[in-house]
């Protein structure tokens, strides 16, 4: 063995002692770190929910609907219908997809039941979804009338998300939360996890009682 | 198999010795190696293809479209279903809000305690990283698709979607696992991270070479960073996990015609491999360089070029349109003015591919639109006698000026004094150079201006110019300087998130989701992307001349 050899073996033990620290840090922190997320380790007995109720200022912004119609959606959302509403983006892998098929099944549900309300899908990502995505976007999910979807500019989907406290700082961060009010002027019941859609159903119903 | 210290820059055989009889060795092997894979053989290689079918595109091999059902009796099938639509082409997951999607890649399912690779499951929490668990196999793989029970016999989340495959759909996706981001990508080397940036024919040499004097400098500052172990630490963060590697960067200067290009770049990546192309400058065409990043899967992060390829690829990333968005933002404005619009656009622009492109992407957005656009393009010749060109401009017409600040100053000097009723001027192609406006036009010019203005702007440049001064670099372009910064501040971030899983799949997907998280310091309002976006920038004013001089915004963010 070299001098440059030793050399090079004491400076790489050193790398070694300060990487196994850390690693050792980790073995100690990882337990606690456990409980911070939803991970694949689901609790089966954990409810998957939390649900609340609150009431909302709501500014009075302009939006775009699906069919590129530019409304006040104060006006949208008290047109004296109950009121059903979630927060997605188009190209959003995990949770939208789901929260938009309970939408969807919430919806025949609905339907079935004779029960007239207004279903609304907000938009977090409103540069990138136009009226035309989210049009496609509502077939895919076989919306029928009495669904809308809502877009806008970026200040007015941001003004929406903190008025329902749904803004997480970025739509990577957002949360699966559905929002739901029997009339104009009552509180907000606020379901936020997953739920099926008859789980949703079974809590509209209570709400319109 | 590979080496355990595959995952250790700099282990020489000297370190080999000292340590083979020392305790830290077993922690060595428990976290830093990685799992070796059998030669693959034609049997294995229709099995890998039968599971990339399946994970890639929801496809069954009996051509059926997959089906899975989540818990809450939510059925996908197909694409949506497909194994890559939350844990990512690359298999090392994702995140979304508080759901935290696992990297199921071989490496990590089948890892035993030797050879557990780490990972971080959620870049904002830098200590939450990958827990152990005893390795899977081919049955309790089966059981945690085809039940949603995890290999601890947990039930998995919610969202994970359970399907009924057979044994042999089951294999073929474990075979797809264990090849999917087995080999580190091309451009890391044992002990470094090898990047380049590209410089077209005719760029300005003090931008490009302001460009390459920036990055040399972050990246100095960055592996200086990196020597932790020169056996102080100076924060608790140093004690958490990161890629050892140094980065290293190559500058490829490309010469000649575009069409030699492809060649050019197939022979500098041959001879020196990198792992991303980041930042890189043209005045003309990028084209080339774009297909070549798609064509050899390398990613090509925001380069500063006007006229990036409508068509997307994968690999690609933009920071806008560039003049095709500024034309599409200047139609909509033009559809949404109440004033009634001039009857006639004349559109000046430089008779090369960027110019073209522009008037060309105008002229498409204001199809069935009642106005009479006319094109004149320009060349040395026609630049020098622009008198000529612009002696029919009346107080009635709109211009539209496609030109770079040097053919703008050509404008300045053969000015009518006829000034038109309005002339537009792209943000892009103008670089902030606006003195070839004369005080007769100034009030009637629009800037398409595709970045943010006013204080905001000021507050998000303030961290480079702060970067700039410190380190001696000159600010020459303040657009284009805020581009290159940007990208190696992002790079750091990226760099951080992935710790030694450098997959160029992955890059990407982090790059997709993280683009928005942390502070602006782009000279555009807004940065964001998601999966399949391309362009992370998606609007532009129409910006006037204040009386101060200054600009300001004369409509609010207009979004094509």
């Amino acid at each position: 063995m070299t001098d440059n050899d030793q050399i090079l073996g004491l400076i790489n033990l050193r790398k070694s002692l300060i990487l196994s620290a850390f690693i050792i840090a980790f073995s100690l922190v990882r337990p606690v770190l456990a409980e911070e997320s939803i991970n694949m380790e689901h609790k089966p007995d954990a409810p998957s929910f939390t649900r609340s109720t609150a009431t909302y200022n709501v500014p009075d912004v302009a939006v775009i609907r699906q069919d590129g119609k530019k409304l006040s959606f104060i006006k949208e959302l008290d047109d004296g219908r109950p009121v059903v509403m979630s927060f997605v983006f188009v190209s959003c892998s995990a949770i939208c997809p789901m929260l938009t098929h309970v939408m969807s099944k919430l919806q025949t549900k609905l339907d079935q039941e004779k029960q007239q309300a207004h279903l609304i899908s907000i938009s977090i990502d409103p540069e990138s979804d136009t009226p035309a995505k989210l049009t496609e976007y509502a077939k895919k999910f076989g919306a029928e009338p009495g669904w809308d979807f809502y877009t806008g500019t970026r200040a007015v989907s941001l003004s929406l998300q903190k008025a329902f406290n749904t803004y997480r700082g970025d739509k990577m961060n957002h949360t699966a939360v559905i929002l739901m009010r029997s009339k104009p002027g009552q509180p907000w019941l606020r379901v936020e996890g997953f739920l099926s859609a008859d789980a949703v159903f079974q809590e509209y119903s209570a709400l319109s009682r | 198999m590979i080496s355990p210290f595959t995952y250790f820059p700099g282990a020489g055989r000297g370190f080999q010795r000292l340590v083979s009889n020392c305790w830290l060795l077993c922690l060595f092997l428990l976290s830093l190696a990685s799992v070796g894979h059998a030669e693959p053989s034609a049997a294995n290689n229709a099995e890998v293809e039968m599971g990339r079918k399946i994970y890639m595109e929801g496809m069954r091999p009996s051509g059926e479209s997959l089906k899975g059902m989540r818990q809450s009796s939510v059925q996908v099938e197909g694409a949506t279903a497909a194994c890559e639509t939350c844990h990512r082409r690359s298999g090392m997951g994702s995140l979304e809000g508080n759901i935290v999607v696992m990297p199921i890649t071989g490496r990590f399912l089948f890892a035993t305690a030797e050879n557990r690779p780490l990972a971080l499951v959620d870049p904002r929490e830098a200590k939450n990283v990958t827990r152990a668990h005893a390795p899977y196999n081919d049955e309790s793989l089966g059981k945690a698709i085809r039940e949603g029970i995890n290999v601890s016999g947990a039930k998995m989340s919610p969202l994970m979607p359970q399907y009924a495959l057979t044994d042999v759909e089951i294999k073929a996706v474990s075979s797809y696992l264990k090849q999917l981001s087995s080999d580190l990508s091309p451009g890391v080397g044992e002990s470094s991270l090898r990047f380049a940036t590209i410089v077209t024919p005719g760029v300005d040499p003090q931008k490009s070479k302001v460009m390459e004097d920036m990055m040399r400098r972050a990246f100095e500052q960055r592996n200086a960073s990196q020597q932790t172990y020169s056996g102080r630490m100076r924060s608790p963060l140093d004690l958490l996990p990161r890629t050892l590697r140094n980065w290293e960067l190559t500058v490829w200067v490309l010469e000649g015609a575009p069409e030699t290009w492809a060649a050019q770049l197939a022979e500098k990546y041959r001879s020196e491999p990198v792992f991303a192309v980041i930042s890189g400058v043209s005045t003309t065409t990028w084209a080339p360089v774009h297909n070549f990043c798609q064509q050899e899967k390398l990613p090509c992060m925001f380069p500063s070029v006007a006229l990036p390829p409508v068509e997307t690829g994968y690999y690609p990333l933009y920071f806008s349109r560039g003049v095709t968005l500024e034309a599409e933002v200047l139609a909509k404005h033009l559809r949404s003015e109440d004033k009634s619009v001039p009857k006639r656009l004349v559109q000046f622009y430089r008779d090369d591919e960027v110019g073209r492109g522009a008037a060309k992407a105008l002229t498409d957005a204001l199809k069935d639109f009642d106005i009479k656009i006319e094109n004149r393009a320009l060349d040395d010749k026609d630049l020098a006698h622009l008198k000529n060109t612009l002696k029919d401009i009346s107080s009635k017409d709109a211009v539209m000026l496609w030109l770079q600040s040097a053919d703008l100053t050509a404008v300045s000097k053969a000015a009518p004094k006829q000034v038109p009723a309005v002339a537009y001027v792209s943000g892009f192609l103008a670089a902030e150079n606006y003195s070839f406006i004369s005080k007769a036009w100034k009030p009637n010019v629009r800037v398409v201006y595709p970045y943010e203005l006013g204080a905001k702007r000021e507050k998000n440049q303030q961290m480079m110019k702060g970067w700039l001064k410190t380190w001696q670099l000159p600010l020459v372009d303040e657009a284009f300087q805020s581009e290159v910064f940007f990208n190696v501040l992002f790079l750091t971030d990226l760099s951080s998130q992935m710790l030694d899983n450098l997959f160029r799949d992955h890059l990407i997907e982090r790059a997709e989701d993280m683009l928005s998280f942390g502070s602006n310091v782009s000279a555009y309002p807004f940065l964001g992307l998601s999966r399949g976006q391309r362009f992370a920038s998606k609007g532009a004013y129409i910006a006037r001349f204040g009386k101060d001089g200054k600009l300001g915004a004369d409509s609010e963010w207009l979004v094509p």
